[in-house]
């Protein structure tokens, strides 16, 4: 047998975003080659174009209905860095009260909802049992508390933003409306329970990589550059500087949001509809590097709050520093959830989250080109305009987080189908008793 | 006694999946209402392929929601199955009722998305449209009615959880969807005056009185001319409405227009002060309906044309 | 040659078509008046009267053209004249508003006019049909405009 055999998955399931996988096997199941086709785009660059600058955060959103906020607001902050404006204190607290909403949101429902099925019911269980709605039958107390996560995240990003899905607060010189203390209030007469949940997540996480840490260092370990925002050395979402990290651990740069193009290269593969990001310096694929929540926990010294610091000085216990372990990422995400809930209650009990000081009104659009970097859930994401001097966009460049992790995804899951097709590794694998027996 | 579970898919085209993370923002109702269903395919929560759908009976599956425009031949594909295998179709959301915020694309040739997506930009120069292995994009996007016909239109973009319960346990019960037909300012709670606008402010100047109408105080709102099944989310924050959810019934109607109409009679100014004024008519009173609204299937018309005369 | 011929043909007989709202108070009295004085104008408009432009809802234009109007003519009370005071200064500001979206959807703003002419003034009305029907001549069916 000579012929190639095409392994096609379709669609990509339980993960967001519309994607098939293909897989070419060649004679004794040699791993040919992998590749993860993103099988739609929406050009959003183009037509951004032509549009009153400041309607930008309200237009770009819609790339992505997971991560709105993250789109919201490295969309206004790039308008604002155009037009060199600078907003309030109190609008900068909001908006970052807005994105930890959002993470804290967006990790519960990905550790819960897409990962934790297969540890409840094992890899290998049916798909029609292998989903979030048998989790909610079968450990309904699991189920509820990470509802009530994605509860507290969605519904305080909906006071903040007016929508939890696609906000449209945040205006170039701030936020057009105030947290009123009375919300303040509902929302910190919340927190115990919240951390209470957090808690419990943490315990969960932590059994999972001990009872998976078979998996997690054998299948899919794949040393790649990370890339991530770095607040002095402290793991931030919403402001810092970009670290990239090398393969060997080692800072290979630390810049600002403008001078992104010395370091970012798009490479455009004939395979996929999403581009493949790559650190520039090294080339493409050396230069391959990944995002999202490892990469973020990889760049940087440590966290910004004290439990979550804790949990990552645990976690490198058992993975290191740099952590190439794929299956890392889940761990690497409690670990950002807990940053996420202690720095919604730092915020919710500073004073100046609730100051109506959140607008300036004298903003003037001008001719410039600005660009604005936040931390979204799934990794770095990059908005570039360029207005005329009436503030109207002439030209956009996105560089949303998923494309900074689709080649390092297709590098990590050619490991994985390496360990499964060619050294038959899944019979060598220790896996534990799912928790629930189907 | 539960009931039976009925059997439920869910179709994502191109879509952001704002629609679906509305629907799992029910929360706790989840616990209520998923045990109702038999989900029969949904990419994002099961692992059902493909090829599962296609292999079902036809019309076996009760309700069906369809999230997303169809940009490429594979969102086609997927719109047609649904049909096929659905008893009732729902169009899910904004883009799915009328094309939404991706349709704005259409104001452009293919050609030219092409160009800054894949050819030239600041991060890559000399790339190629990408074709392997990959469905080939539509060069217009045509509403999804175009290709099927739907029973019922559930608009928003995205729609709001407690809309989504609503309009599920409705056809769960296989009862009668009966939704209010109000627009956006019934549910606003500032004051109107009925007084012109002397001039058009863009959204950022100044500081709006918190009280009175946003269109009265010179920004731009579309509250008038939007299904207001939203209750208002933006305007009673001090947002204006951009008309998310698209004109109300009969929603065949063209928001664009009447939203035009509308501004013109509040805002009687010189034509000259209102073009400067208003830059950007198509992307402020088209944004979510463009491929369904008039102007829009003019275009698609036209690229059609172009196709028929390149073959 | 036959084919070659019978397009020619085609192309030759094709007229513009053209639909006219014409304000009761007004133009509409113009058009009449022009018939009556015998004052000729191109025999492409067909005239819909309303009783004041400031009834002309936006998407009245767009249907027109959508449906295969090769052009649009607006015709009403000069500005002061209106006998609802203000009706054709609100379709004057919705007027501005649809040139620029015509422009940006790619459909050629001058396939559509808006005119003011009073009662007596048969003659600017004649003269404003004929600038409508010229331009749109020039610009071609609408079909084409689509390629
Ligand atoms: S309607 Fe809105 S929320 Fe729904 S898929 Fe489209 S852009 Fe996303
Ligand atoms: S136009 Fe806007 S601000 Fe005014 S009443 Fe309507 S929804 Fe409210
Ligand atoms: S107020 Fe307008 S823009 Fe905001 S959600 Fe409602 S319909 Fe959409
Ligand atoms: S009455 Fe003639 S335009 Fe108003």
């Amino acid at each position: 047998m000579t012929e190639d055999r095409v392994i096609r998955v379709e669609p990509v399931t339980r993960l967001e975003g519309h994607g098939a996988l293909t897989i070419r096997l060649g004679p004794g199941n040699k791993v040919k080659d992998i590749q993860f086709n993103v099988s739609s785009t929406r050009f959003f660059e183009k037509f951004l174009e032509g549009r009153p600058m400041e309607e930008a955060p309200r237009i770009a959103p819609r790339i992505c209905g997971i991560c709105p906020i993250p789109h919201h607001l490295a969309s206004v902050k790039a308008v604002e860095a155009a037009w060199d404006v600078t907003p309030p204190p109190a609008a900068i607290k909001l908006r970052r009260l807005l994105i930890e909403a959002k993470q804290l949101s967006s990790h519960a429902i990905h550790f819960y909802a897409l990962a934790a099925p297969d540890f409840v019911f094992g890899p290998f269980a049916d798909p029609g049992v292998r989903n979030v709605a048998a989790v909610l039958k079968h450990l309904p107390d699991v189920a509820v508390q990470a509802i009530k996560l994605m509860e507290f995240g969605q519904e305080l990003c909906r006071d903040i933003g007016a929508k939890a899905i696609h906000p449209t607060t945040a205006i170039p010189g701030g936020m057009l409306s105030p947290l009123s203390e009375g919300d303040r209030d509902k929302w910190l007469r919340q927190v115990p329970e919240m951390m209470e949940n957090i808690n419990k997540t943490v315990e969960l996480a932590k059994k999972v990589v001990n009872d998976y840490i078979d998996v997690v260092t054998k299948v899919a370990v794949t040393p790649t550059y990370y890339i991530g925002l770095s607040n002095d050395g402290a793991l931030d979402i919403y402001d810092g500087t970009v670290r990239v990290m090398d393969p060997e651990g080692k800072i290979v740069a630390d810049f600002k949001p403008p001078e992104y193009t010395e370091y970012y290269g798009e490479y455009i593969p004939d395979h996929s509809y999403a581009t493949h990001i790559y650190y520039k310096p090294a080339g493409y694929p050396d230069g391959i590097w990944r995002a999202n929540t490892l990469a973020r926990c990889n760049v940087n010294e440590r966290m910004a709050t004290p439990l979550a610091d804790e949990a990552l000085k645990e976690m490198r216990g058992l993975v290191g520093r740099p952590s190439h372990h794929t299956f890392a990422y889940h761990y690497a995400r409690v670990v950002e959830m807990v940053q996420a809930a202690e720095m919604i209650q730092r915020l919710l009990e500073d004073p100046e989250t609730v100051s109506t000081d959140v607008k300036l009104s004298d903003v003037e659009p001008k001719a410039g080109d600005g660009v604005g970097i936040v931390e979204a859930p799934r990794g770095t994401l990059l908005h570039n305009y360029v207005s005329d001097d009436r503030g109207m966009l002439v030209r956009a460049n996105l560089i949303v987080a998923t494309n900074n992790n689709i080649a390092g995804i297709e590098k990590s899951l050619m490991d994985a189908a390496r360990f499964v097709f060619e050294q038959d590794g899944l019979k060598e694998l220790s896996l534990p008793e799912p928790l629930v027996k189907t | 006694m539960m009931a039976e579970p009925i059997p439920v898919a869910m179709g994502q085209g191109s879509s952001c999946w704002g629609c679906f993370q509305s629907l799992v923002d029910m929360h706790l109702r989840l616990a209520d209402v998923l045990p109702l269903l038999d989900i029969k395919y949904w990419q994002a929560v099961v692992d059902y392929k493909l090829e599962d759908l296609e292999n079902y009976p036809d019309k076996s599956i009760v309700v069906g929601l369809y999230e997303g425009m169809a940009r490429t031949e594979e969102d086609v594909h997927l719109l047609k199955l649904m049909r096929q295998k659905c008893k009732v179709l729902v169009a899910f959301g904004t883009c799915s009722c009328y094309g939404g915020i991706p349709g704005l694309a259409n104001a452009w040739d293919i050609e030219e998305c092409y160009d800054v997506k894949f050819r030239e930009n600041k991060t890559f120069s000399g790339g190629k449209v990408p074709t392997e292995n990959l469905p080939p994009i539509e060069p217009v996007v045509h509403p999804n009615s175009d290709y099927v016909d739907f029973d019922i239109y559930l608009p928003g973009c995205p729609p709001t959880s407690d809309l989504i319960v609503k309009a599920i346990t409705a056809l769960l019960e296989g009862k009668e969807l009966e939704l209010p037909t109000y627009t956006v300012c019934h549910y606003c709670p500032r004051e109107k005056k009925e007084t012109p606008i002397p001039e058009i402010l863009r959204p950022f100047r100044g500081n709006a009185d918190p009280d009175r109408c946003l269109l009265e105080q010179g920004y731009i709102c579309l509250g008038s001319a939007t299904w207001g099944l939203c209750e208002g989310q933006c305007v009673s924050k001090g947002v204006t409405c951009r008309g998310c959810f698209g004109p109300p019934p009969p929603i065949t109607q063209d928001q664009g227009a009447a939203a035009m109409s509308m501004l013109g009679t509040y805002a009687p100014l010189e034509p000259e002060k209102l073009k400067e004024q208003v830059p950007d008519p198509l992307g402020c009173f088209y944004r979510f309906t463009y491929p369904s609204s008039r102007l829009g299937r003019m275009r698609i018309r036209r690229e059609e044309l172009k196709e028929a005369s390149e073959e | 040659m036959a084919t070659t011929a019978e397009t020619k043909t085609q192309d030759e007989q094709w007229e513009p078509r053209i639909l006219a709202f014409c304000c009761n108070w007004c133009s509409y009295a113009g058009a009449d008046l022009a018939g009556t004085s015998r004052i000729q104008y191109p025999t492409n408009v067909r005239i819909m009267r309303v009783n004041c432009t400031g009834r002309i809802d936006v998407d009245f234009i767009l249907a027109a053209l959508e449906k295969g109007a090769d052009g649009v003519l607006v015709s009403g009370c000069h500005p002061g004249d209106c006998h609802y005071t203000s009706g054709n200064l609100k379709l004057r500001a919705r007027w501005a508003l649809l040139e620029e979206a015509l422009k940006q959807a790619g459909v050629d703003p001058r396939r559509v006019r808006l005119q003011w002419a009073s009662a007596s003034e048969a003659q600017a009305f004649a003269d404003g049909v004929r600038i409508i029907v010229d331009q749109v001549r020039k610009l071609g069916p609408m079909k084409e405009a689509w390629k």
